[in-house]
């Protein structure tokens, strides 16, 4: 049962290894979608392309059907992913501003990774950017510290705000995403260049759709909140965790502060 | 370019696997831009140990006795970087340029390029992650304020896009 390294499959020296494979595929998908290219990520801003669109929603949709299907088969339990907190107010100002700095640099903070190893010094400088961007940050932090905890709303997610279970949500996801698809198309047929707009045949387009919407309706009916996990066994905690290899140094510090703690880091 | 780039569509989805496979394995998902925070509290501890631990932000990176990078983000960066570089060379699109529409220059560009890096750096810091971390990862797992954060993203860009449009067009 997933998360796996929440149940103690392997430790922390292996979870890094992890983290170097799944970049791995990570970065290798990003660059093969053009999103090394700041004139193809921003194109979206000009209604000429929308791919980031379309890999982005994608994405999230497979990835969250895939949630939600393994939690109904029992293979992963969801109390154990770690939930980025909903913080309202920054999440707004730092959306707004994000979306500034993206039309402004040409990229979001992964995509400037491929870019520059790809040879793309605006890329690199982007990084730069960003790096002088968290000191910034974290010199002005005291001023901003009410500000960056305001709007606390906890662990929340799109079932609590608007109180219907995740099986409903995620089917009104699907059809949002068809919809999104259809509307971008149709813009893109309008303003983009037809050249470099990728093809693809209406019927495989009506086949993947028709699919989506099938997967959302099936979790709708069945609904996954009815399932309760009951883990059989019981999880390690990940502060227990101890990383295999240790420096003879390490010794001396506190258990607690060699921990790996999964909570502590944010999501991004 | 000598390649055409990949349909977005088959991209999409090999992306959510790959999500979901981090979920799956680790019980958590792809970011990137704390391992850019975490190698400038890396510099910053390097030049100014004492300040970088007294600062309440920096301090967050700096537990017991190991580097900043010694995390689970700056691997997953790493791989990025090298899976990018993999990728760009087998497509023949490693190239050094300055990447930027026909009718600006080169230095503005750059300018620009470092000043969206600023705010990038910024917003992400302040809004707990980035366009993967908190938009991508935070709306699969039906995070409320993932899916306010990437509309707002949209919402921004679109706002100034105008202001920009001689950057890209």
């Amino acid at each position: 049962m997933g998360p796996l390294y929440k149940f103690g499959w392997f430790d922390h020296a292996y979870s890094l290894q992890l983290a170097g494979l799944i970049g791995f595929m990570f970065g290798f998908v990003l660059e093969r979608a053009g999103f090394g290219n700041p004139r193809k990520l921003t194109a979206i801003f000009y209604l000429r392309d929308f791919a980031v669109l379309k890999v982005m929603f994608t994405a999230i949709i497979v990835c969250m059907l895939g949630l939600l299907y393994f939690f109904f088969f029992g293979w992963i339990d969801l109390g154990r992913v770690y939930l980025l907190p909903t913080f309202i107010w920054p999440q707004i100002v730092g959306g707004l501003v994000l979306g500034i700095g993206f039309v402004m640099g040409g990229y979001c903070p992964t995509t400037s990774v491929v870019a520059t190893v790809s040879g793309k010094l605006d890329g690199l400088i982007f990084i730069i950017g960003m790096m002088l961007g968290s000191v910034l940050f974290a010199e002005i932090f005291p001023f901003l510290k009410g500000f960056y905890t305001s709007g606390n709303m906890g662990k929340i997610r799109l079932t609590d705000v608007f109180n219907i279970n995740s099986g409903i949500i995620a089917f009104l996801v699907c059809l949002m995403a068809v919809g999104a698809y259809w509307f971008v198309e149709k813009v893109e047929q309008k303003f983009g260049d037809k050249d470099t707009l990728p093809k693809g045949s209406p019927k495989v387009k009506r086949t993947a759709a028709g699919l989506l919407i099938l997967l959302g309706l099936i979790l709708a009916v069945v609904n996954p909140d009815r399932i309760i996990a009951k883990p059989a066994i019981p999880a390690i905690k990940p502060e227990k965790q101890v990383e295999r290899v240790q420096k003879p140094s390490a010794t001396s510090e506190t258990p607690d502060s060699i921990g790996f703690k999964i909570v502590d880091d944010e999501g991004c | 370019m000598n390649d055409r780039y990949s349909n977005p569509y088959v991209i999409g989805v090999i992306l959510g696997l790959i999500l979901l496979f981090s979920f799956y394995t680790m019980g958590r998902g792809l970011g990137s831009s704390a391992s850019f925070a975490r190698i400038a509290t890396a510099g910053v501890k390097l030049v100014a140990p004492e300040h970088a631990k007294a600062n309440a932000y920096f301090s967050k990176y700096i537990k017991g006795k190991r580097s900043p990078l010694m995390a689970w983000l700056v691997f997953l960066t790493i791989g990025a970087a090298l899976g990018g570089l993999f990728s760009a060379f087998i497509s023949n699109r490693i190239k050094g340029e300055v990447a930027r529409g026909p009718s600006i220059s080169v230095s503005i560009r750059l300018w620009l390029a470092l000043g969206g890096g600023i705010l990038s750096g910024f917003a992400a810091r302040l809004a707990r992650g980035c366009t993967s971390g908190q938009a991508l990862t935070g709306a699969a797992e039906l995070a409320f304020g993932s899916w306010v954060f990437m509309f707002c993203i949209f919402a921004g860009a679109y706002a100034t896009a105008y202001f920009f449009r001689k950057e890209w067009l």
